[in-house]
């Protein structure tokens, strides 16, 4: 697998993830006429070249939205209320306008969860729990803090790090969707079903698990410089996490998914 | 399996590269199809010049959260937030940098959930969750840059501090 990794063009012609060939709805978007096929293959393998330097916006979207069904899914749905998300999405935008990836479709949305979380996805996605949001009550420095910390995540792609070397995301897809019309049935079978690999990865990745704590870190002060810029209190990060450290709980509820809470607060002090 | 990941991760945050603060004889680039170099650091100032996507620029000195730059004969001042340390690299279209500078992200924030997420969630019995992913995008879809703007005086943020 670790081979794999390294030499994604292998890894795309190898790969055949017979786990998530089930994703069969994939072929009903092939269409198009060979010569575009071939122009468009000749696109792809580009892509696949360049998988180590980075993945596409369109198989980011991919990605970003299939990882926000997942962490939706299983946070407890959305919370639809109109107010809240109107505060969430101009607190949110406001900083994400100021990000270093201005133009992505931002979206902000609340998790129906108790518990104290916060998680983004690819392309734009950012979800607090209506357990940390409520913590953060009607400061919008605190709300800030949060949501800047998670755009970090996406601006520095650091969900998408985690896939450097997978085929799937740097243009496979496309080849086998395209291909599938006339006989590649089992490519676009493969095609989906590493854009099912991928996702497994992502949510066992860090939405399980959490990112390693160096990549919290990065997004901690990261994300406090953010807030600073664009008028929010500095300060806000460290205080949001004190108030969760001080909050009586299950800790596996609280932020369970990041470093220690005591680590995170010394290194913005 | 996590250990290779967290490895990998790691290795990703070593490519990055190594921030410098936006200060007198730095350099930054603008991250816009357009930004505007004002006459003044103050965003109700006259626009002076305007540069385009990715350009480098020479800071010659600052003001608060505002930087005098310069890109060859064009020089103005800019909100700090309005320019990179680093260049982006951002492709055009879909949700990328505008193909056109008079662009707005306005359609951008109307796209819907991409196809392939969508039918991975028919695939995973996931209906309840795209529903509310589906709500979501066209519940700040509503969200305008031009409100996102009117909201940031409003409050006194950004480049209106």
């Amino acid at each position: 697998m670790s081979f794999l990794r390294f030499f994604p063009l292998c890894a795309a012609l190898a790969l055949a993830p017979a786990a998530h060939a089930q994703f069969g709805d994939l072929l009903r978007q092939v269409g198009g006429d060979k010569a575009d096929t071939i122009v468009d293959n000749f696109a792809d393998g580009k892509k696949l070249v360049k998988s180590a330097a980075g993945i596409g916006l369109e198989e980011e979207r991919s990605l970003g939205g299939s990882v926000a069904v997942e962490i939706v899914s299983r946070y407890g749905g959305l919370v639809r209320d109109e107010a809240l998300l109107r505060r969430v999405n101009l607190v949110g935008r406001s900083l994400a306008q100021y990000s270093d990836r201005p133009t992505l479709a931002w979206r902000f949305g609340v998790l129906n969860s108790p518990t104290v979380n916060a998680f983004s996805a690819p392309s734009g996605y950012v979800f607090i729990t209506r357990g940390l949001y409520a913590l953060a009550g009607d400061d919008d420095d605190l709300l800030a803090a949060i949501l800047a910390h998670e755009i970090i995540h996406i601006t520095q792609k650091h969900a998408l790090n985690l896939l450097r070397g997978s085929a799937a995301a740097s243009g496979a897809l496309g080849i086998a969707a395209r291909n599938a019309k006339g006989n590649g049935l089992r490519q676009a079978q493969d095609a989906a079903g590493q854009l099912g690999l991928d996702v497994d990865r992502l949510i066992e990745g860090f939405v399980v698990h959490g990112f390693a704590p160096e990549t919290e870190y990065t997004a901690d002060a990261q994300g406090r410089a953010l807030a600073a810029t664009c008028g929010y209190r500095a300060t806000g990060l460290r205080e949001i996490l004190v108030k969760v450290q001080n909050t009586q709980g299950d800790p596996a509820t609280l932020f369970s998914t990041h470093p220690p809470l005591a680590e995170r607060i010394q290194r913005l002090r | 399996m996590r250990k290779p990941l967290i490895l990998l991760a790691g290795a990703g945050l070593l490519a990055l590269p190594a921030t410098a603060a936006l200060a007198p004889g730095g350099t930054a680039y603008t991250k816009r199809a357009s930004t505007d170099l004002l006459a003044q650091p103050s965003a109700a100032a006259e626009v002076v010049a305007t540069v385009g996507y990715g350009r480098k620029l020479a800071v010659t000195a600052a003001q608060g959260a505002w930087l005098n730059v310069k890109d060859g004969r064009k020089a103005g001042w800019v909100f700090k937030g309005n320019i990179a340390e680093q260049k982006i690299e951002e492709t055009k279209g879909a949700d990328g940098l505008p193909f056109e500078a008079s662009e707005t992200s306005a359609s951008a924030a109307a796209r819907p959930l991409a196809e392939e997420a969508s039918s991975y969630a028919d695939q995973k019995g996931l209906g309840e969750a795209k529903a509310d992913v589906l709500w979501l995008e066209q519940a700040t879809a509503q969200f305008t840059p031009a409100e996102v703007t009117a909201y940031l005086q409003a409050q006194r943020k950004g480049e209106f501090q």
